[in-house]
Formats: structure tokens, C-alpha cells, sequence
């Protein structure tokens, strides 16, 4: 017995030693940034260099369409500030840019190792951030242990800026925007249509969206007559819509993530349940969502941080007296065309990506510098546009502010821009037909 | 009375769901039934079947009625397949690695079908009117699925219980030395019952979209996979009808409960309408450890 | 006691003075090394109950999970305390695991095989839609930690058991599972064991008392889930989501490891969640996007090659050599 205990001692007190003794040689990478390795080799070409930003993408797991998007989006960026804009000018040096990624397979696990890669081996000072808003927490810490910057493109919700993380910014809106404009819009089309039930997945991401817009809607006057959320992986969702058309609502704002907006679509289309405007969450932004559903996506709504056809340019940004920066819309739809090699068109996710790209294209430049704390300072003054719209951030917490998102509707069955009226290319179709009139083949087209 | 009419409707549509969960487990349990093999990567192949059924559509208009026989064709082909390349190898070695094997097929699976057709989320629509009945609306298709999933399983047991090749089947299920004994070849049986459990299981996908014929991606499996274990641990594990009832079962429980736990102020009803229904399971088990129609 | 019983050991300790070398040593290989403990650890405690039984328990995250939150609960409810919250917390997950493994066991632990491992996925969906539907901890907004922590605790502090502290005492729970894992081969709780994995119902009528060691296994192997849960999740990734620590992969996950390396062995889990961990890091860094679609065909050929896992065939060959000795 004694023995036993004896080796159990042992082992565990080598162990410790090898932990504790070891423990200040962890400090080194901490002491001695990396420095830039790559770059003295490259000198003769008259001194440009390759700057790396570094990517946690997802390209397997559940959020492996929007980070193949992302992914595309942060490419076409790099290419047009190579290409066109002819690398970023800082001091006397001239960088090109490349998006260094790994998969980091929507897992929270390989995030973390994911990151110290890219912070340590290969120098990475400036990162996109992973998409979904828990992979960029769990990302979070490690980022700022070694002192880079984390751009988020793809977490929305506003938590992740109240957690004090000060190399953490925002490209994209805060998920407690997501539902408002569309209530605002209702607000303004239809003053007597007071009565919203809201239906969405039990995630935290739909809760962020639907707690604000809870509160919003109450606010200006509006009446939540139905509130209920689903689980994730459900199959039918008969029995929650039949309680909501008990409820009588006349508008419906819900959804998720891709399969269940398409399944609630779907649903309320085999239920008959008419309202006069409906808002689904993501689902609706993708173009496959009308080849999936076909006439039953006429007239319905969706929140989007950006889409093909909305008006920022370098005159909208003339206009507001700001500096324009990255591709055009045009541009970017050439680039993105050319990079992704399909016929698809860009959701708006790869908008997002490509904005966080030059974003820190933008703020480098600015600061001539790159050293993460200046950037990160010079971000705190900046104020520009890209075709993804405008771009500041809350000094304090690094939260989006300056960004507008747009609703959506199809309409005909072409995506367009409803709502803020100022980039709207179409006029809002209300009331929706009803599911028996798109039956018969009529569109939500005026 | 609002409450009673949601009750019955929502009964309605839980036992047309349970058909098509039951379809989707039968596979599984015969599977198990016989290899003593639990497929982890189950929903992979019911993934399969669904974008069967989508392209089939799309690309040729074969409305998703005409794509079951070809995915039971298709399935059955990838079920030998597996069986002679992997499975075969595996029927003596300890019971872990069989789920490891089957794990690693269900992931190959879904990678080589999102290399192919991508991450998207798809769908089609076919729309062939509505059935109003009283409280109830329904979709034809839905219907259709049902009458399909009950068709389906009376087929099987009518080949299981009439013809020659089901009646092994059965007998390696109930003992596998002893049906040995009597001259039948076992290892035929096996490669046989996995090609029809996968080649149902694909079948299963294309019900699936008949019920819900949006939302197909690649990754949609692993949902129906844990339904599929715990419908195929109700109703007894090895017994295809047994996974038939219990799916039904299943259904009506899922759909049936959320009326009455909407009444229960706040809580999300539809959430604990799945906590009532692994309640249910584990109550089940409890009193009959083999399940419903499980033998011992 | 016989100290040659645990040689096994030895070359554990080996691997493990090799990696935390290399943890400390090489720049950036800190997070990547404690991504290969995770898995090490996973595979070690799940051992405890799968490899010396036999039982196969799909719903093991759901300890995982409870553990997380005990550390949770702890550091919101007496973060303000200080630093004293990590001990409750580890002291919370242990207890809150166990106990619901001790419910678990005596309910499911009279099934057999399939029945009792998917009986168990019913334990930890229901669970999850328990804490779904009631909206306790949180519902599935979970817990959200980093913010308080960081207020509480300091910036550097909550970095450090981010990025370092946690990884330490996952290395640890690894450790201990192994040692544990080995003084139960070596008593008679392992041979009792052994009996009850080849035959249970010879086992019953030899009068072992089977359900007994069952249920020792299961709680123990249940305390160290609660351990992985509160370090590796709570305390590294400062926030829980239900979705995240009650999915069933990791369960899959520690299946793979555990019979990667041999079911029952002492050193299998570990070289099972060395390979997995290293192969899915290296896959993904070289192959980003397709890392699944090469690691599933390798993990096919191993288990068609190595049925009984990588230990279990060196073993085999090593029948009767010195080597033996080191290899458990």
C-alpha cells in the first residue's frame, strides 16, 4: 500500500516540477513578440512585403456556408487592395496582403489552438475573428494574451463587447439590430398593424435578437401577442404555429439559422397562416432560399447586414463627407465572381468579411504602423465607408455603431432592398399576398 | 375548446411525423438486429436519400413518390459496398470498434457530399394541394409520406414474415449459432440485412422530404441519427416494427405534449416537449428493459 | 503492494515530460499541446467506466456539461470570495457530476449493451432540454463569464486561468485518471471488472458483487467528466452554452479515443488521443476544408487493422517480453 502511494507522490511531484519549473520559460513568447520573420527575406523587389491577416474559418461543421463566404469575401478584399489599390503604404514600405486560414471545423477546442498558430508561428498580428459569437469569446482570451487584434465579421451578439475585451472590435451590426428595422418599417407602412408575434429558435444568438427586439417592438407601441421559441433540430412545427394562429397576429418576426427559417416558411405556408409581413432571420438572405421554397418566398422579409444593390459608394460616401475605401460594389462582384469560380452571388456574409478586411487595411494606413495598439487606437478615430457600408466603432467597447443593417424582401423573385429608405431600390410590398393567392402564381411584385 | 381542437390536430400531425421517424429507424434496428452492429453514422445515410430525392427532382422532375425505388437501388448498392470493404472485416472484433468504423463512414459521408454539392441549404417544392379537415390542414405531400411510411413497413414484414430469405433473416436475428446450425449462411444473411437496412435508411430520406422538403444540407443527419437510437431502443432494438410503432409513438408524444405543457407559464413548451419524451423512453425501459417489442 | 505493478506508468510519464517539454519549449505549441490533453484527458476518464466495463455510456458529455456549470455556478455565486471560487468550483463539478451519475447508474446500469448506452443519450438530451425548456442556469443563453471574471479577478489573472491554469489542471485530471485507472487493474476491483466485461452473468453467479463495481466505475469515471467539464470548458472558455457542453460528439469523440488506443488498457487512451488530437490539428492546419475527408478513411484503416486498438495489438505482439511489463 505504502509503496503504491509512494509512486503516486513521486509521479505527481515530478509532474509538478516539470509544470512549475517550466513555468517561466511560458513567458517567453510574451517577452519577445515574434518579430516579423518573413521579412528581411523579401527585400530586392522594391521593399514590398506580405503582410498576413490570420483566419479561423469555418469551412466544416454547422457553419461552414457562411465561413466558405466569409472565407471568399476576406479574399476579395486582399486582391483588390493588391491589385487595384496596389498594397498597403505604411512608412516607406508598400505590404501586400494575404489571408492566412485554418479550418477551425465550427469547433471550440481547435479555435483556440487555431489562434495561438496564427499569433505565434506565424506572426499574425491582426485577426479576423471565428465566425459565431461563442467561438470568438473562447477566442477572445487567447488574442489578447498575445496582444493581437480580433476583427468580428460574424459575431453579432452585443455580449461579447460588454466583457471588457479591448483588442476586440466589430465589423458587423450588433444582433440587438437585427429585427428593429423591420419594426420601424411596419411602423411607418402600416400604423395600425400593432399586433407581432415573434417565433424563433432557442439559440443565443436568436434570443440576443429577440430579447432587443422584444423590447423595441413594446416600446413604439406595438402589441407581442405570441413569443415562443423552438428547439434546434426540429422536424415539425406544427404544433407552435397553431398556437400562433390562435393568437392572430399581424405580423410575424422569427427564425434562426438556414434549415428552420426555410422549415418556418415552409410551415406557415402548408398552415395557411396569413399575416400581412413576415421577417425571418438568415435564411431568407441566401439566394437558395427562394430556389428552395419557389413562390412560397414572395414577400417575405429578412434582416441583412448588406446585399447586392444597396447604394454605399464612393458618391453616397462624398455625400457624408467621409473617405470611401476598398472595392466597388462592381468590383467587388467581378473579384468575388472571379475568386469563388460559381455563379453564386455573394450573401451577405462575404460583404462582412471583406469589410473586416479593410477595415484593418484602412485603420494601418492610418496609423502607419503596425503594431496592434495603434492600429487598435487609430481605429477609435476612424470613420469611412466601404461597400459594406459605414464603419466606426464605440471607442470604449469596440462595438459597431456605424453600420446600418437593410431589410430585404423578395419580390418577384429578386432580392431587394426595402428598408432604410435611403439604400432601398424598391418600395416595400404590403401586404404580402396571401400563401393561397402564391399558389396561384401571384408575386409580391408591384 | 381552442386547447382541445390544437390537441387534436397536433395528435394528427405527431402521428404523421412518428410514420416517417419510424421509416428512419427501421434500418437501424434491423442492422442491429442482425450485426449486433449500432450504424453511428445512420443519419448520413438518410442525408443521402434526401438529396436523392432533391435532385432527382431538380435535374429530372421525378416527383420523390418515383425516387424511392431508386434510393432503396442506391442505398442497397452502398450498403454491400460498405459491408465487403469494411464491415466485413469488423462482424468478430470487439462491439467499440464497429462504432468507430461506422462513425468514421457517417463522417466521410457528409464530407464527400459537401465536397460534391457543397454546404448549401436546399429544397424543392412540390405542391400538390391541401386537405382541410376540420381543425386540421394538411399537405397532401404529408399524407403522402405517411401512406408511403405505412405501405413501406407493411411490405417489409410481409417479406419478413413470408418469404424465405426474411425468415433467416429472422432466425439469425433470434440466434445467431443456432440458425447457423440449421444450414443457414450466415454470412450472406449479414451482407443481405445491411444492404436493405441501409438501402431503408436512404429510403426513409427521401419520406423525409417529402414531410419537410426544405432545409436539406449535408449535415442534417446527426438529428435524425439521435431520434433514430432512442425510437430504435423503445420499441426494442433488432425489431423493425417495434421501430415502426415506437416512431409513432414518439411522434404522438413530441406533438401531443406541447399543448398541454403550453399551458404551464413560463417555460418553452416545445423545448420540454423532448425532455417528456426521453422521460417517456427512459420510463419505458424501466419497466421492459428490451423495449416495446423487444424479446429478451 | 507491488510497485512493479505500476511500471506502466513510466512511460506515461515519459509522454507526458515529452509534451510539456515541448508545451514550454517550442513558441505557440502551449494551446496545441493542451488541445491533445483535452482529448487525453477525455479518453482517460471515459476509460475508467467504458474500458473496465464494457458498458459503451453515449450520454457521458452530459457530466461533462453538469461539471461545466458547477464550475459556473461557483465562480458567479462566489466569485466574489476571490479566489476560493475555483476550489468550490472544482469541489461543485465533482459532486453535481457524481450525483447525477449515482442517479443515472441506478436506473440505467440495470440495462445491457445498446439499451443502457442509448438509454443514457436519453439521459443527456433530456437533461438538455430540461435546462432548455425551464430556462435554469441561464436556458440556452448559458453563462457568460469573461466579463465578470476580468472585473473580479483582474485582466491578467482571468488570461492566466485561461490560458495556462486550466491547461495545468487538465494535465493533472489526465494524470490522476491514469493513476486511478491503474490501482483499480491492480486491485481487485479491476479483476472483478475483467470478469464482469468478458461474462457478467458468470461474473453474478461467481458472486461478484457486479453492480457494485459497476457503479464505482461509473461515479468515478462520471467525477472526472465533471473535472474536464469545469477546467477545460468553464475555466478556459469563460462562457456555457447547453448546446455546446451537452453534444453528444465529445461522447463520440472519447469512444474513438479510447478504442484508438485499446478499450481497457492504461496507456491506450493516451496514445488514442495523442494520434486523434495530433491528426485532427496537423489535418486541419495542412488541409483546411477537407481534414474530415482524409481523417475518416485513416480511422477506418486503423480500426480495420488494429481491431483492438493500438496498445491492444502491441501488446498482443509483446506477449512475454520485458516490454510487457511497461505496457498495461
Amino acid at each position: 500500500m505504502r509503496g503504491k502511494w509512494n509512486l503516486l507522490i513521486v509521479g505527481l511531484f515530478v509532474l509538478s516540477l516539470l509544470v512549475t519549473g517550466c513555468a517561466q520559460q511560458e513567458q517567453k513568447p510574451e517577452a519577445t513578440p515574434t518579430p516579423e520573420k518573413k521579412a528581411p527575406e523579401e527585400k530586392p523587389e522594391k521593399k514590398v512585403e506580405t503582410m498576413y491577416f490570420g483566419a479561423p474559418i469555418s469551412l466544416t461543421g454547422k457553419y461552414s456556408k457562411e465561413g466558405q463566404m466569409s472565407l471568399w469575401g476576406m479574399q476579395v478584399a486582399a486582391k483588390w487592395i493588391n491589385d487595384v489599390y496596389g498594397g498597403l503604404k505604411v512608412g516607406d514600405k508598400v505590404y501586400k496582403v494575404e489571408i492566412k486560414y485554418y479550418d477551425d471545423q465550427s469547433n471550440k477546442e481547435v479555435v483556440q489552438s487555431m489562434i495561438e498558430r496564427l499569433a505565434v508561428q506565424d506572426g499574425v498580428k491582426f485577426i479576423l475573428a471565428p465566425y459565431s459569437s461563442g467561438l470568438t469569446l473562447a477566442a477572445a482570451p487567447i488574442a489578447e494574451k498575445y496582444g493581437v487584434l480580433m476583427n468580428s465579421h460574424g459575431g453579432a451578439s452585443d455580449y461579447i463587447f460588454e466583457q471588457g475585451y479591448y483588442y476586440v472590435v466589430q465589423t458587423l451590426s450588433p444582433a440587438s439590430k437585427y429585427q428593429t428595422g423591420f419594426l420601424d418599417m411596419i411602423k411607418k407602412v402600416d400604423p395600425n398593424a400593432k399586433r407581432v408575434a415573434m417565433i424563433y429558435k432557442d439559440t443565443e444568438f436568436s434570443r440576443a435578437v429577440f430579447n432587443a427586439a422584444r423590447e423595441y417592438a413594446e416600446a413604439n407601441g406595438f402589441e407581442v401577442v405570441f413569443d415562443k421559441t423552438y428547439p434546434k433540430d426540429v422536424q415539425d412545427l406544427s404544433p407552435i404555429l397553431n398556437e400562433l394562429k390562435a393568437a392572430n397576429p399581424d405580423i410575424i418576426i422569427g427564425g434562426g439559422h438556414f434549415a428552420d427559417g426555410q422549415l418556418l416558411t415552409q410551415q406557415l405556408a402548408e398552415l395557411k397562416i396569413n399575416v400581412k409581413a413576415i421577417s425571418i432571420l438568415v435564411a431568407p438572405a441566401l439566394p437558395k432560399y427562394y430556389d428552395a421554397l419557389g413562390t412560397k418566398a414572395e414577400g417575405i422579409c429578412a434582416p441583412a447586414q448588406w446585399e447586392v444593390g444597396v447604394t454605399y459608394g464612393p458618391e453616397a460616401a462624398k455625400k457624408l463627407g467621409m473617405d470611401y475605401f476598398g472595392p466597388t460594389q462592381d468590383e467587388f462582384l467581378v473579384l468575388f465572381k472571379e475568386i469563388s469560380g460559381s455563379d453564386e452571388k455573394p450573401s451577405y456574409h462575404a460583404a462582412e468579411g471583406a469589410a473586416a478586411v479593410l477595415s484593418y487595411a484602412y485603420a494601418i494606413e492610418k496609423a502607419q504602423s503596425l503594431d496592434p495598439e495603434k492600429v487598435r487606437e487609430a481605429m477609435n478615430d476612424i470613420e469611412f465607408m466601404t461597400l459594406y457600408g459605414v464603419w466606426k466603432i464605440d471607442p470604449e467597447t469596440g462595438k459597431q455603431i456605424g453600420h446600418e443593417m437593410v431589410i430585404i424582401q423578395w419580390q418577384g423573385g429578386t432580392k431587394k432592398i426595402i428598408w432604410p429608405e435611403a439604400a432601398a431600390n424598391a418600395d416595400p410590398y404590403y401586404p404580402i399576398p396571401t400563401w393561397e393567392e402564391k399558389d396561384q402564381g401571384k408575386l409580391a411584385k408591384h | 375548446m381552442i386547447v382541445s381542437e390544437q390537441l387534436v390536430s397536433n395528435l394528427f400531425y405527431g402521428a404523421l411525423l412518428g410514420s416517417v421517424y419510424g421509416v428512419a429507424t427501421m434500418g437501424l434496428s434491423l442492422i442491429f438486429g442482425v450485426l449486433r452492429i449500432v450504424n453511428v453514422g445512420h443519419g448520413a445515410f438518410i442525408m443521402l436519400g434526401a438529396f436523392t430525392a432533391f435532385w432527382m427532382f431538380t435535374l429530372y422532375s421525378v416527383i420523390p413518390i418515383l425516387s424511392i425505388p431508386i434510393a432503396l437501388i442506391f442505398g442497397l448498392a452502398l450498403g454491400f459496398i460498405i459491408f465487403f470493404s469494411t464491415i466485413k472485416r469488423l462482424i468478430d472484433a470487439p462491439e467499440l470498434s464497429t462504432l468507430l468504423a461506422t462513425f468514421a463512414i457517417g463522417i466521410f459521408i457528409e464530407e464527400v457530399a459537401k465536397f460534391v454539392w457543397g454546404s448549401d441549404y436546399v429544397g424543392f417544392s412540390w405542391d400538390i394541394g391541401t386537405l382541410y379537415l376540420g381543425p386540421v390542414t394538411v399537405p397532401y405531400t404529408k399524407l403522402l409520406a405517411f401512406l408511403c411510411s405505412a405501405i413501406i413497413a407493411g411490405l417489409l414484414y410481409v417479406w419478413f414474415t413470408k418469404t424465405k430469405l426474411g425468415t433467416a433473416i429472422r432466425a439469425v436475428v433470434e440466434d445467431r449459432e443456432g440458425a447457423m446450425v440449421c444450414g443457414i449462411n450466415v454470412g450472406r444473411i449479414y451482407s443481405v440485412s445491411f444492404a436493405i437496412g441501409i438501402g431503408l435508411t436512404v429510403l426513409s430520406g427521401v419520406l423525409v422530404t417529402l414531410f419537410v422538403p426544405v432545409g436539406i444540407n449535408v449535415y442534417m443527419g446527426p438529428d435524425y441519427t439521435l431520434k433514430a437510437f432512442v425510437i430504435a431502443v423503445l420499441g426494442g432494438l433488432g425489431s423493425p416494427w417495434g421501430a415502426f410503432v415506437a416512431g409513432f409513438l414518439f411522434g404522438l408524444f413530441e406533438n401531443g405534449s406541447y399543448t398541454l405543457l403550453g399551458l404551464i407559464p413560463g417555460v418553452e413548451p416545445f423545448a420540454l416537449t423532448r425532455f417528456v419524451a426521453f422521460v417517456f423512453l427512459l420510463i419505458i425501459l424501466l419497466i421492459k428493459p428490451t423495449g416495446l417489442l423487444g424479446g429478451e | 503492494m507491488n510497485i512493479r505493478a505500476y511500471k506502466p506508468l513510466i512511460p506515461m510519464i515519459a509522454v507526458y515530460g515529452v509534451l510539456i517539454t515541448i508545451a514550454l519549449t517550442v513558441d505557440g505549441m502551449w494551446q496545441p499541446v493542451a488541445y491533445f490533453m483535452f482529448y487525453i484527458a477525455l479518453g482517460q476518464a471515459f476509460n475508467i467506466f467504458l474500458g473496465l466495463t464494457g458498458y459503451v455510456d453515449f450520454g457521458y458529455v452530459a457530466f461533462m456539461g453538469l461539471g461545466a456549470y458547477g464550475m459556473g455556478l461557483a465562480i458567479k455565486n462566489f466569485g466574489h470570495l476571490g479566489l476560493i471560487a475555483l476550489p468550490i468550483g472544482i469541489f461543485l463539478a465533482v459532486i453535481m457530476s457524481m450525483l447525477l451519475s449515482l442517479a443515472v447508474g441506478a436506473v440505467a446500469l440495470r440495462l445491457r449493451g445498446a439499451y443502457f448506452a442509448i438509454a443514457t443519450i436519453g439521459v443527456n438530451e433530456g437533461f438538455r432540454y430540461l435546462v432548455e425548456g425551464v430556462r435554469l442556469w441561464g436556458g440556452t443563453e448559458g453563462m457568460i463569464l469573461s466579463g465578470f471574471m476580468r472585473k473580479t479577478y483582474g485582466r491578467e489573472m482571468t488570461n492566466f486561468f485561461s490560458t495556462f491554469l486550466s491547461d495545468v489542471l487538465v494535465i493533472l485530471i489526465a494524470f490522476s485518471a491514469a493513476v486511478v485507472t491503474i490501482a483499480i487493474l491492480n486491485k481487485k476491483m479491476g479483476y472483478a471488472l475483467l470478469a464482469l466485461r468478458e461474462d457478467e452473468d458468470a461474473a453474478k453467479v461467481m458472486g461478484i458483487n457486479v453492480t457494485k463495481y459497476k457503479i464505482m466505475a461509473f461515479i468515478t469515471s462520471a467525477g472526472f467528466a465533471g473535472l474536464i467539464g469545469a477546467t477545460a470548458w468553464t475555466l478556459k472558455l469563460t462562457y456555457i452554452f447547453p448546446e455546446d457542453v451537452f453534444n453528444i460528439s465529445y461522447t463520440v469523440e472519447a469512444i474513438v479515443i479510447v478504442m484508438l488506443g485499446g478499450a481497457g488498457t492504461l496507456l491506450g487512451p493516451m496514445f488514442g488521443g495523442l494520434i486523434y488530437g495530433i491528426m485532427k490539428y496537423y489535418l486541419s492546419v495542412i488541409f483546411p476544408g477537407i481534414q474530415l475527408l482524409i481523417l475518416a478513411p485513416i480511422l477506418i484503416a486503423i480500426v480495420v487493422v488494429f481491431p483492438e486498438g493500438l496498445i491492444g495489438y502491441i501488446r498482443k505482439k509483446a506477449r512475454d517480453t520485458r516490454l510487457s511489463e511497461y505496457l498495461r
